[in-house]
């Protein structure tokens, strides 16, 4: 092997490997051991505002690994993805409050529902790509923005309030405790990455990597490349709408907001921050995202001027994100 | 008769409005294959430089003169100083810059909100175009009329400018084989930021002209350009008489639904934009290659 192709194939191992970060597996595993005991033992030693910082950036991180698993991993840049926070937020409310059916049954359905939801929208929607890709995943959010702000059995622009916890009697808890809250939403955020873990390891997953770096080849290699993307959009969906039922939980109440634009873009920034296709990413885009928007808001109210700044900093010169910088220079060292 | 042709008056109205936005957002995508998500920035930049003109000298004819100005000279800098030398540079995709222009969007939205505050503002409309105008059996305000013919006088202009002179041809050209316009001494660099501040100034343009008939508000910018959107992808990215005949789909699908199916008022563009992905995902009028 000559050193111009060990050069480039060194370059390119971040970009290709689901898992580049460690050394070693061992290493991977210790260091996941670490921060999963880390976790588990936070409420224990910090005060209750780190703790809802804590919440906030495991919700924001399940909502952009959704997005990661579409952006990152199948190369679909997507600005719509927040309809999809607002579905499942909007589902449990349905679901609970209008039909009055139990939580355990109105999640299920409601992420059986959207994912019915968002194969058709994901069948037109890769029918482009690049830009337009772009633009047409926006013009659905906005559409069903739109929807949202003018139901009225939802309450229009107001919202749904009285979004329920889980009801944890049974282990003698209350979800409303935000202690028991936090190890609910750990639990379920690390439910999701198995999951996605799961996916991006899997054949499945190793053609969406493949329809990233070379659709024509996978096409021709027999690959029902249109049915991939569907499939990736919908799984994604599915993950943002988990997202937006924690979220909704969270606060107690769904607004059409979870759909505007910014929501979208700020799952967007979440994962490039991060570094996209890396699995753990967007928690560590989501960790940044948070610290910075709340550092931001004890200095200014201006929070547009402040969130377009560093989305434009981030996107020019960040574009390998945290992970992707550190596995640059373990890859340089070794 | 008479209400549906005032809304199809306001619905050519409106639709002259979204041209002025979509003909600078196509143009520089049809050249520079960017898709400028901030279009809707320098929107609002003219309206607020133009309020700020027509503030100081009462002179609406001079704010719409020195409205656009503003947006020329960001948007020429934008494309002249970043958006190019990250594209060269290569580290930077048309991806990359479409996300940069989302963040440009929102900060110009917060930028305005810093300096003018969340108020609602308007331009009072000059004397010579006020009041209404018999039409038809139906008194419409001349303002709108004015709105209308400026549209299509900008749309005749452009055309004519790129189908018939030198500077057109060189720009056909410079989408067509880039290096060889460059190896014949035209340094296309400038002459595409030229065209992106010119793009720009349009939207800026627009932002004024509509300022007495819609407020001015800090994240106006933000509403119109999801609609200019819907316009360039039904017409075809990048394609120039295509986006004006999108302007005039989507603007009368958007009025007459206001009127006639208020509950769809919100979505009906999208509706159409979607029908369209359906049947025609390169666009209504998408042909193989770009026209502008």
């Amino acid at each position: 092997m000559s050193a111009d192709v060990m050069l480039t194939s060194e370059r390119r191992a971040g970009a290709m490997k689901p898992l580049p970060l460690p050394a070693s597996r061992r290493a991977y595993a210790a260091l996941l051991v670490t921060i999963g005991f880390g976790l588990c033992a936070l409420p224990s030693f910090v005060s209750g505002y780190v703790m809802t910082l804590a919440v906030e950036v495991m919700i924001a991180g399940i909502f952009a690994s959704g997005i990661n698993l579409l952006t990152g991993y199948t190369g679909l840049v997507s600005l719509g993805q927040a309809m999809f926070l607002g579905f499942g937020g909007y589902g449990i409310a349905i679901g609970t409050a209008l039909l009055g059916w139990p939580l355990w049954i109105s999640a299920p359905v409601t992420l059986v529902v959207v994912a019915a939801i968002a194969a058709p929208i994901g069948a037109i929607c890769t029918r482009t790509r690049g830009v337009e890709f772009l633009l047409i995943t926006l013009a659905f959010s906005q559409m069903f923005y739109g929807a949202a702000i003018k139901l009225r059995w939802t309450n229009g622009s107001d919202g749904m309030t009285g979004i329920p916890r889980p009801d944890l009697s049974l282990l003698g808890m209350s979800a409303d405790n935000p202690t028991v809250f936090y190890y609910y939403v750990l639990v379920v955020a690390v439910l999701s990455l198995l999951m996605l873990w799961r996916i991006v390891t899997s054949p499945f997953g190793s053609v969406l990597v493949g329809i990233r770096e070379n659709e024509r080849r996978m096409m021709s290699m027999g690959y029902a490349v249109a049915n991939y993307k569907v499939g990736s959009f919908a799984l994604a969906a599915v993950i943002c709408a988990v997202a937006g039922i924690l979220q909704s939980q969270y606060t107690y109440f769904v607004n059409p907001d979870a759909m505007s634009w910014q929501m979208s873009g700020e799952g967007v920034l979440m994962v490039i921050i991060g570094g996209a296709n890396v699995i753990l990413g967007p928690f560590v885009g989501a960790a940044v995202f948070v610290v910075v928007k709340q550092a931001l808001s004890m200095i200014t109210e201006e929070y547009n001027l402040f969130f377009g700044i560093f989305f434009m900093l981030v996107v020019a010169f960040f574009r390998g994100g945290v992970l992707g910088s550190i596995s640059a220079l373990i890859g340089k060292r070794q | 008769m008479q209400p549906f042709l005032i809304q199809l008056l306001n619905g050519v109205q409106l639709s002259m409005l979204v041209f002025l936005l979509a003909v600078g957002l196509t143009l520089i995508f049809g050249l520079m294959n960017i898709l400028n998500l901030a279009h809707g920035a320098f929107f609002t930049m003219g309206a607020y430089f133009g309020l700020v003109v027509a503030n100081n000298t009462g002179s609406f004819w001079l704010a719409l003169l020195v409205g656009p100005l503003l947006p020329f000279a960001a948007g020429f800098i934008l494309q002249f100083f970043v958006l190019q030398p990250l594209a060269q540079r290569g580290r930077s995709t048309h991806l990359d810059l479409a996300l940069l222009t989302f963040g440009l969007l929102f900060a110009t939205a917060g930028a305005v909100e810093y300096i003018f505050g969340s108020a609602f503002h308007s331009i009072v409309t000059p004397d010579v175009l006020m009041g209404r105008v018999a039409l038809l059996g139906i008194e419409y305000p001349i303002y709108r009329l004015f709105i209308i013919a400026i549209g299509i006088a900008i749309a005749v202009g452009l055309i004519l400018v790129i189908d018939r002179t030198l500077v057109g041809a060189t720009l056909r050209a410079g989408v067509d084989n880039r290096e060889m316009v460059t190896a014949l001494g035209i340094n296309i660099t400038f002459l595409f930021a030229l065209v992106f501040g010119f793009g720009s100034a349009l939207a800026g343009f627009a932002g004024v002209v509509s300022a007495p008939v819609m407020s001015i508000y800090s994240s106006m910018g933000i509403g119109i350009v999801v609609t200019t959107f819907v316009v360039v992808v039904v017409g075809g990215l990048g394609n120039l008489k295509g986006s004006f005949y999108a302007s005039l789909i989507v603007g009368m699908t958007d009025t007459f639904a206001q009127a006639y199916l208020p509950e769809a008022e919100l979505f009906a563009i999208y509706i159409l934009l979607i029908a369209v992905m359906i049947f025609r995902p390169q666009g209504l009028f998408g042909a193989v290659g770009r026209v502008a």
